[in-house]
């Protein structure tokens, strides 16, 4: 008998074993369903749902109590690259990255669980966004365009893909998107000639599912080039579209050898997630001459446009205007600019800007707003559906721009100097494109994106190093904290053991910011 | 390529691992041929290239095998004499750094030869890539520079997105040393936004054998490039200039033809000229704070954000207030230049070019 129930108790437990492990596994793995919805504790992509909203359903820290908001721990990289990613949590664990690094970091504590470092030579180094998840596997490109699949939980390659060829010119910065079976990767390169496009990979063996070309193979005469896509897109699961920006035309500058509007260059497209087949594009800077990628993210909202139901799609492009689009089919439902420009005539019947050939870049010079910066530019904005308002970190700049014969129809092909520009933050009423509020963050500018709470926060940065959350309702500060080096990336936030957390970065360091413990609400000391 | 250094950071690892095995096999083993390795150092020096094997046996897989370096993870190791004296170098060597195992067995004859070896040619190196040979120094630079510097500069250090061209900067022509550059490189230029750059000695010295190259290769070829020139900046009317820096313009508000702008022209040029004429960044702001007591402090003003103010007093001493504390006044007259913007076509800036190259 003994013997039979030790087998029976051997058999039970390597059952029980069992379960755990799959309930482990099961949570361990973002699944498809949980990408869809994303749980309080998670943050599982780049925006943090496929909305690129950043907003945040949490009210734990509110107006009221945010005085008391303090550091929950820092974690210090201890190198130079600035962290620019927006980090993943699933599971406990939060991912982030600087180009060819990524981190593994508690959460809860702010320790490291591992670190993946992978030096390249080639390619710029100019940033890294953030890698993406799915079944736990992490994707990360690196800056000589390879896509690196690795385990979430130790950091393991499984397998290593070409995304571009850096010998070419192209290098990646940009995190990944998963919709369902595809993970999405776009393209940087705007020093050479090339054509950009978007790659979808199969999550489990890396091999191309399909490629989308923003614009012709190099060397179709007349045509243009360029059009990266250098910043993650957006997602609806409803319409099954794929919404992502697509970068400026080359050569940059001059425009001479590139007539028209240089399709899909500077626009909006919305793709079959499958199959990468167009649906519709908008071009938001046709011709554009001034470097100014609409990249920014196409946010997806859902509301009321002047009193009639509409599915909206809305970004502040990099070229100073605000656009609202349909985003069942791309027709413009509003153009307004949410700063200084001087470059268009006016906006045409079907709401593009018609760009101004006076404003393009000439021997002697044109004075140009915004700066080649742009009004925005990679720094997220946020959605906030309660009051309406599409929060983003502004750069009114001035700036000259030159071109002459000799700067010849290759890369760059010109030159250009910013002259002054300043940081602003702006709550646009996203019907009339009237700027509700403004926070002045100071000269030269901020790199924070926004994101706002459903308490009513909207957390970001200025110019001089401070995070700054102010009241959604009318921009004033409601609490700050110097981190020491100017804020180059987007806030998120999560909920972890009932406990709202930030998290932001400054420098090579990462910030956690939470209510004190015995403060907060439902917690026990 | 991509997998090669995958596999030399894993072989980096695994030789860090060897390094240790082999290391205490090698204390016991070379006890014994202690002796015998003198005895051949006297009778038979050492052939001329055995530093070399020794380099290629030890050092190769991860410093490359020119002494290139693979940044940034594997420093170059050409000009490592510029760096560090032998006997660091040989102390490196044995005890390793970082990720960089430690080769104890390296000792006596060979470690001789292989200090000899990273000592050698050098100088020849380094002068060829100052001089744009294509040296070996500024291939280095190069793909440092790809990294760090071409996005703001251009990949060709001929400008790009924000940084200027570095082949007509005046920094870039007037340093022969290098000296000024270097500093600029690890201190960056803040009114800029230029960052400041955390490079090794080395490092910034292949940088700027790179941006040497650019510099000749650009002057080798005038017409091809991109860049702004003195005589690209001569289409406006002076005379329209002057009826604008007297009326519309209101320029004359705050400057004098024979006052602060008085041979305006004899002190900057070109591109420069018109950009401190549309905004110069340099100009200092005067503050004045009202403490609580009612007491005035003013001074230079020298840093200023949401809660924040700070100035320098008369002494040159620096005074900081908490913003909800005190009343300030900042009496900033280059807010003028801001609200001009756009007030400005952009012949009135040609001919108001035209009319301050008159200043001379």
């Amino acid at each position: 008998m003994k013997f039979v129930n030790d087998r029976l108790l051997l058999l039970l437990l390597g059952f029980a074993v069992g379960l755990c492990a799959l309930a482990n596994a099961c949570a361990q793995d973002l699944e498809g369903a949980q990408l869809l919805h994303p749980p309080a504790d998670s943050w599982p992509m780049y925006h943090g749902d496929y909305s690129g909203r950043r907003h945040v359903s949490f009210t734990q820290i509110t107006p009221q109590n945010v005085g008391d908001l303090s550091l929950a721990w820092v974690y210090q990289t201890n190198q130079q690259a600035q962290i620019k990613s927006s980090p993943l949590l699933v599971n406990g664990v939060l991912y982030f990255t600087v180009p060819d690094n990524i981190w593994a970091v508690d959460a809860r504590s702010g320790h490291m669980i591992w670190h993946y470092n992978r030096p390249s030579t080639k390619g710029d180094h100019i940033g890294q966004r953030g890698v993406a998840m799915y079944k736990g596997r992490l994707y990360f490109a690196t800056p000589d365009c390879h896509l690196i699949s690795l385990n979430a939980k130790d950091g393991k390659v499984r397998w290593d893909k070409l995304i571009a060829d850096v010998d070419k010119g192209y290098w990646t910065t940009m995190a990944p998107l998963v919709v369902k079976e595809h993970v999405i990767v776009g393209v940087s390169g705007d020093f050479d000639n090339l054509t950009g496009y978007l790659r979808s990979f199969d999550p489990e063996t890396g091999s191309v599912q399909w490629q989308w070309n923003a614009t012709p193979p190099a060397g179709t005469p007349h045509a243009t080039t360029g059009g990266m896509t250098w910043m993650t897109g957006t997602y609806d699961p409803e319409l099954n579209l794929l919404y992502w920006g697509t970068g400026n035309p080359t050569p940059v500058l001059n425009g001479q050898p590139r007539p028209g509007d240089n399709l899909y260059t500077c626009s909006i497209v919305a793709l079959n997630p499958d199959t990468g087949k167009l649906a519709w594009g908008f071009s938001v800077s046709p011709h554009d001459t001034h470097d100014w990628d609409a990249v920014e993210t196409p946010v997806l909202v859902d509301g009321s446009f002047h009193g009639q139901p509409r599915k909206m799609l809305m970004q502040t492009s990099r070229n100073g205007y605000f656009f609202v689009l349909d985003r069942t089919n791309g027709k413009n439902l509003l153009t307004i600019p949410y700063g200084p420009v001087n470059w268009a005539l006016g906006i045409d019947k079907e709401g593009h800007p018609i760009p101004n050939p006076a404003k393009e870049p000439a021997p002697d010079g044109r004075l140009i707003a915004p700066d080649e910066g742009g009004l925005t530019n990679y720094r997220a904005p946020s959605f906030d559906s309660k009051t309406g308002l599409f929060i983003v970190d502004a750069h009114p700049s001035w700036s000259i721009y030159f071109a002459k014969p000799a700067d010849g129809a290759y890369g760059w092909a010109g030159a250009d100097y910013g002259l002054w520009g300043k940081g602003v933050i702006e709550a646009i009423d996203y019907q009339t494109g009237k700027i509700r509020w403004s926070h002045q963050l100071g000269e030269g500018g901020s790199g924070a994106g926004v994101m706002t709470t459903a308490s009513g926060l909207t957390v970001t940065g200025d110019a001089h190093g401070n995070m700054l959350i102010l009241n959604t309702a009318d921009g004033k500060t409601l609490w700050h904290a110097g981190l020491g080096s100017p804020i180059q990336s987007s806030p998120i936030s999560y909920e972890l053991d009932g406990r709202q957390y930030i998290v932001n970065s400054s420098g090579g360091l990462l910030f956690a910011w939470a209510l004190p413990q015995n403060r907060t609400p439902g917690q026990k000391r | 390529m991509n997998n090669l250094k995958g596999i030399r950071a894993a072989l980096s690892i695994a030789a860090a691992i060897a390094a240790i095995t082999v290391a205490s096999a090698l204390v016991t083993s070379a006890n014994a041929a202690d002796h015998e390795v003198k005895q051949s150092q006297v009778d038979t020096p050492a052939p001329k290239d055995s530093g070399a094997e020794s380099y290629a046996q030890h050092c190769a897989i991860c410093h490359g095998d020119q002494r290139e370096g693979n940044l940034p993870g594997f420093p170059p190791l050409l000009g490592i004499s510029h760096r560090m004296p032998n006997d660091k170098v040989a102390d490196l060597i044995h005890t390793g750094k970082g990720r960089m195992p430690g080769f104890p067995g390296v000792k006596d004859g060979e470690l001789t030869s292989l200090l000899h070896f990273l000592n050698t040619d050098e100088s020849a190196q380094t002068a060829a890539g100052v001089v744009g040979g294509g040296g070996v120094l500024s291939k280095a630079g190069a793909a440092l520079f790809q990294q760090n510097c071409a996005f703001c500069h251009g990949r060709d250090a001929m400008g790009g997105e924000t940084g200027p061209d570095l082949t007509q900067s005046k920094l870039v022509r007037k340093d022969r040393t290098g000296d000024e550059i270097s500093k600029v490189i690890h201190e960056g230029r803040p009114d800029n936004k230029m960052p400041p750059f955390n490079f090794s000695e080395q490092e910034t010295r292949s940088i700027i054998a790179f941006i040497r190259e650019r510099e000749a290769e650009a002057v080798a070829h005038p017409g091809g490039r991109r860049g702004v020139s003195v005589a690209d900046l001569q289409t406006g009317n002076a005379a329209a200039g002057k009826r604008y820096f007297e009326g519309a313009g209101g320029c004359a508000k705050c400057h004098s033809p024979t006052g602060d702008l008085a041979g305006i022209a004899s002190r900057h040029e070109g591109l420069e000229l018109e950009e401190r004429m549309l905004y110069p960044r340099d100009v200092k702001n005067h503050v004045t704070v009202t403490l609580p007591s009612g007491k005035k402090v003013s001074g230079i003003l020298a840093y200023q954000d949401e809660f924040t103010v700070a100035l320098r007093d008369a002494d040159g001493l620096y005074h900081a207030w908490l913003t909800n504390r005190v009343q300030f006044k900042i009496d900033e007259p280059v807010e003028a230049h801001v609200e001009l913007f756009p007030k400005y076509t952009d012949d009135d800036i040609h001919n108001l070019m035209a009319y301050l190259q008159t200043l001379r």
